[in-house]
């Protein structure tokens, strides 16, 4: 009895010893966890207890010269899941895969992971949230976002560019002009609860977002839209590889119209391109990005080409300006010229122009005869202007990738090199710059810089950073300009594709085969026409190129020039600029209308007949030799439009073989 | 009669119950409002349901300081069967109440009662009672060891069933520390660790929740969502109070952080308001009372409320012990509420009464021995 109450007593001691082992084991957990890691757990606690939030600044609007939207901030959401919270995977995977249009599996298992939060999408337009919330999903949160959106796809791609997905500019002038259009997103800072709900007493910290100025760009939509439809029209006829078109005003610089065809569609810009659909799963990521970089690079800017033909107006006005050539200075063409020994070639060499003026040499594109033109010059003269117009050079318009195009130096320029670029070969250009050049001519011998956006305006309309017009350089007198004008209006003949009754149109065309790795390509051409109207006071300059046509013609006065002459058109009826006829034009027009009749597939002797009987006169191009069993190709206008009685139909016949 | 000499009542375990029962109602007044205004519209819900049970069981404990402990131990027999009938009653449909799919109350009128806590009152009362009859017999297995071992098992099964995997466990911890204390001989007791090997074993493997709760106790950052969530947030709550607190009623995990703040992880928000001085606090005022207890049990003249003292003070200490260490992160998560602190009217109750038979215990100590 007593020997168990001796062992009990002691059995007690040693439950209490080992309940103070214990608990003094618990005091040095606490003071582990309260004093040595405390600040560590303190920072982490902090961390789950603050969000930060950070609240999107709305991206400036982009406007046209007149105000119209070409790219606006809509709202869009943010859409996360938190897979804590999510009450049925299953339930919620369908839905989101059904109005988000993504794959259900993958949804499935992104919401099964265990993660705080998992990013579903950016950019989800508000009905699509609409439609979610109304499901009423647990564990779904929606965050404010901006989408960039571009009212018009596939409109004014290049100029405009795109943004990313954190609303950042990638291309054109989102790119460009970034800083104006990009504001400062703001920022939310609070402590909340578990349930996100603000901690009272605790404190907020809110940074207002500041929004994006807006841009008024200098092109003009109506006119961008006859660009867009004019060489939408001219890719398909002539099966060509990529059309571009630009419209500037020649006074100011501004691009009034940058339209390149295939474009992309700023508003997924991502997209496959079609003819890439079937093997873009084959390709590596490299190629896939390579691809679709291709689509964005603006050819208008980006691309250089031999100019060709359009290019005598370069040596014509140097020519003129040094006063080594007058107007009706006389030439003759046999055909060809010989430089060092080596035999150029005049185009038509198969049936020389014979005597001609300096004037009718630029209409006809006489190769020889600039050839002399630039052996008057001498080779640091037309150097002097070639660079003087900007060749060479950036024209340093406002948007990404600009090439600066190759200008042989002088002093690697020989007799024969010379000879080549006299006629617009052996030097590269960008459209932008030949655009440029030319406008110069238009505008009075006065270089501008081209400008694609005017000014920044806030959301009052107020003016907050303008871009002013800017003069490069005044390249030739007034009179030599006003002189060539003349000479490039006379080039427009009656017959020619560009001509508008009433419009006075002056350009020139140009035809240049394709150099790849040094080496003509055969069948490979660069087809273009560069004019302005009208011809005593340009209101616009146009310029179209046609790279690698794929149909049954190639020549710049065949196949560019029709596309200039409508965007001309339109534009010039749009700008309300009174048509002056001539006393000829004006005859033509008293006559009663007639309904052109269809000429094509017919030899020419018969469609000389056929148009006789409808009171038409004819005109076939001569750039071919012909005879009257040649077949017609192609007639302008075409077969059922309306025209003046006495009026000509261009008709292109079949060469020769 | 030791019994009736008022005199001779700790004093000293007295106050450091109703001090540790302040605590209690002070903070579950703090960490529920929160939750209560959500749950309740009414920030005083839980702090009025607690204060009425502490005032309850102040009076329980003061009547039962003055009830003689040895009549107790008359009905040491119906108290057992009474508690096995209650048991069994939970998983009578329409009986059983619980939350989150565990019958642990049985609701009889407006009240609900938990009859495991009923069941530890019994099985103490029953062992101090049967073993001081069986003298010198304890040091045998088969009636020493056995049937209470037997006893504990049947328990076991029926709180485990409900399922109420700390109560179980704290049913045998208090068991094998009376045996222990009774005298038994320590290879008959160390001989059950042999089946309880395969049969922990067994458990944690064929019930799914229970081993997620082992692994996440490992590594709570491994799964912080799921498995080790309330672990990290009671070591947010606890490291963030620091040394002296956020102060009182200003935590921040208890705004839904912690799940039922008032309840299991009252501790953690202590220690984020109070800090490491207030935590420390707590747990040396157990100490004190787990002190005072053992006492009380040594200096008990008969064996009878010897082992009756050593069993109340070590089911106090053991859930106390078991409720800290699941706080700080010491053992994996399991359920169970903090003697006298967290919130909840019946396991308070039957804790004050406990207290109210130590107390009376206490009296039978001769003046001299005190």
């Amino acid at each position: 009895m007593s020997s168990i109450k001796t062992v009990v007593k002691r059995r007690i001691i040693v439950v209490l010893f080992a309940f103070f082992a214990v608990y003094a084991g618990l005091i040095g957990r606490l003071a582990f966890i309260q004093i040595i890691n405390s600040s560590e757990y303190q920072q982490k606690a902090m961390e789950q207890w603050t969000r930060d939030i950070p609240i999107p600044s709305q991206r400036g609007i982009i406007y046209d010269r007149n105000s119209k939207k070409l790219a606006i901030s809509a709202t869009a959401y943010e859409i996360y899941v938190r897979p804590a919270e999510v009450k049925d995977p299953e339930v919620l995977a369908q839905a989101l895969s059904d109005v988000l249009e993504m794959d259900r599996a993958q949804l499935l298992q992104k919401i099964s992971v265990k993660k705080d939060t998992v990013i579903i999408k950016k950019k989800v337009d508000a009905d699509k949230v609409k439609a979610l919330r109304e499901k009423e999903l647990s564990g779904l949160i929606f965050i404010d976002d901006c989408k960039r959106f571009y009212p018009q796809t596939n409109f004014a791609s290049y100029i405009l560019g795109f943004t990313n997905t954190d609303n950042e500019g990638q291309d054109g002038v989102e790119l460009t002009y970034e800083k104006y259009l990009n504001g400062f997103p703001g920022r939310n800072i609070k402590m909340t609860d578990a349930h996100g709900q603000e901690l009272p007493g605790s404190e907020a910290k809110y940074y207002e977002p500041q929004d994006g100025l807006n841009l008024v760009l200098s092109v003009d939509e109506v006119i961008q839209h006859f660009a867009e439809k004019a060489i939408e029209n001219a890719l398909v006829e002539n099966k060509a590889k990529r059309v571009t078109a630009i419209v500037v005003d020649p006074k100011t610089g501004d691009i009034l119209a940058m339209a390149v065809k295939p474009d992309f569609d700023n508003n997924d810009p991502r997209k496959i391109p079609e003819e890439l659909l079937d093997k873009w799963s084959t390709m590596s990521s490299k190629e896939q990005y390579d691809a679709l970089f291709k689509t964005w690079r603006n050819p208008a800017v980006s691309d250089t080409y031999e100019p060709g033909s359009t290019f005598k107006i370069i040596t014509s006005v140097a020519g003129l300006e040094e006063n080594v050539v007058k107007p009706d200075d006389r030439f003759h063409c046999v055909g060809h010229v010989t430089v060092s020994g080596k035999r150029i070639k005049c185009w038509r060499s198969y049936n020389p122009h014979g005597p001609e003026s300096f004037a009718e040499a630029v209409k006809n594109s006489c190769n020889p005869v600039f050839v002399e033109v630039g052996q008057r010059l001498g080779k640091e003269k037309l150097y002097k202007y070639i660079k003087a117009f900007g060749f060479g050079t950036p024209t340093n318009i406002k948007l990404p990738g600009e090439a600066a195009g190759i200008v042989r130096g002088v002093n690697e320029m020989g007799p024969v090199e010379l000879a080549n670029i006299s006629f617009g070969q052996g030097i590269s250009v960008t459209p932008i710059q030949l655009i440029s050049a030319v406008s110069a001519v238009a505008n009075g011998g006065y270089l501008m810089e081209p400008r694609v956006a005017k000014k920044v305006i806030d959301d009052m309309g107020k003016t907050v950073h303008e871009f002013p017009t800017r003069m490069v350089r005044q390249v030739i007198s007034k009179e030599t300009a006003a002189t060539m004008r003349q000479i490039l209006e006379a080039a427009v003949a009656p017959t020619a594709g560009s001509y508008i009754p009433g419009y006075k149109v002056a350009g020139k065309t140009g035809t240049a085969q394709k150099a790849e790795g040094g080496f003509y390509v055969p069948g490979k051409f660069v087809s273009s026409f560069i004019g302005f109207a009208p011809a005593n006071d340009p209101k616009i300059v146009v310029m179209v190129v046609i790279d690698e046509p794929g149909g049954a013609q190639h020549f710049g006065g065949v196949i560019a020039a029709p596309v200039a002459k409508s965007i001309l058109y339109d534009t010039l009826r749009y700008l309300d600029v009174k048509p002056q006829y001539t006393p000829e034009e004006a005859k033509l027009l008293q006559k009663p209308l007639v309904k052109v009749p269809e000429v094509e597939g017919m030899s020419l002797q018969n469609a000389i007949k056929e148009l006789a009987k409808a009171k038409l006169k004819y005109s076939v191009d001569s750039e071919f030799e012909h005879s009257l069993e040649s077949v017609i190709l192609d007639q302008t206008p075409k077969a059922g439009a309306d025209i003046n009685e006495g009026s000509i139909v261009i008709l292109y016949a079949k060469p020769k073989e | 009669m030791p019994g009736k000499n008022k005199n001779n009542m700790d004093f000293t375990l007295l106050i450091t119950v109703l001090i540790l029962l302040a605590i209690g109602v002070a903070m579950v007044f703090s960490a529920s409002s929160i939750s209560s205004f959500m749950k309740y519209d009414d920030r005083y819900h839980y702090l009025k349901s607690q204060g009425i049970f502490a005032i309850i069981g102040i009076f329980a404990m003061l009547f039962l300081s003055r009830v003689d402990y040895r009549l107790f131990g008359k009905f040491a027999m119906p108290l057992v069967l009474v508690s096995l009938v209650l048991l069994v009653a939970i998983f009578i449909p329409g009986l059983g109440h619980g939350a989150k799919g565990a019958v642990r109350w049985l609701k009889i009128g407006p009240w609900t009662v938990q009859p495991s806590e009923f069941a530890k009152f019994a099985l103490i009362i029953f062992m101090a009672r049967s073993i001081t009859n069986k003298k010198e017999k304890i040091r045998s297995f088969k009636d020493g060891v056995l049937p209470y071992i037997i006893l504990m098992a049947i328990y076991f099964v029926l709180i485990i069933l409900e399922p109420n995997l700390s109560m179980a466990g704290s049913i045998v911890m208090i068991t094998f520390a009376i045996l222990f204390a009774a005298g038994t001989k320590i290879m008959h007791l160390a001989i059950w660790a042999i089946p309880l090997v395969p049969g922990v074993g067994y458990i944690v493997l064929s019930k799914g929740y229970m081993l997620k709760r082992v692994t996440a106790f490992m590594d709570p950052w491994a799964d912080p969502l799921n498995k080790g969530y309330q672990a990290i947030q009671s070591l947010y709550a606890l490291g963030s109070g620091g040394i002296f607190g956020l102060g009182l009623g200003n935590s921040r995990q208890k705004f839904f952080y912690i799940p039922e703040p008032q309840n299991d992880f009252i501790f953690s928000i202590i220690g984020e308001e109070l800090g490491f001085i207030g935590t420390a606090t707590i747990v040396i005022l157990f100490l004190l009372l787990i002190w005072r207890g053992l006492r009380i049990a040594l200096l008990c003249p008969d064996n009878y409320g010897c082992l009756l003292a050593t069993g109340i003070t070590c089911m106090v200490g053991i859930q106390s012990m078991l409720n800290i260490a699941v706080a700080t992160v010491s053992i994996p998560t399991t359920g169970i509420s903090l003697p006298f602190i967290s919130s909840g009217g019946s396991s308070l109750l039957f804790m004050m009464a406990n207290m109210g038979i130590l107390l009376n215990i206490s009296k039978s100590i001769k003046a001299s021995g005190g």
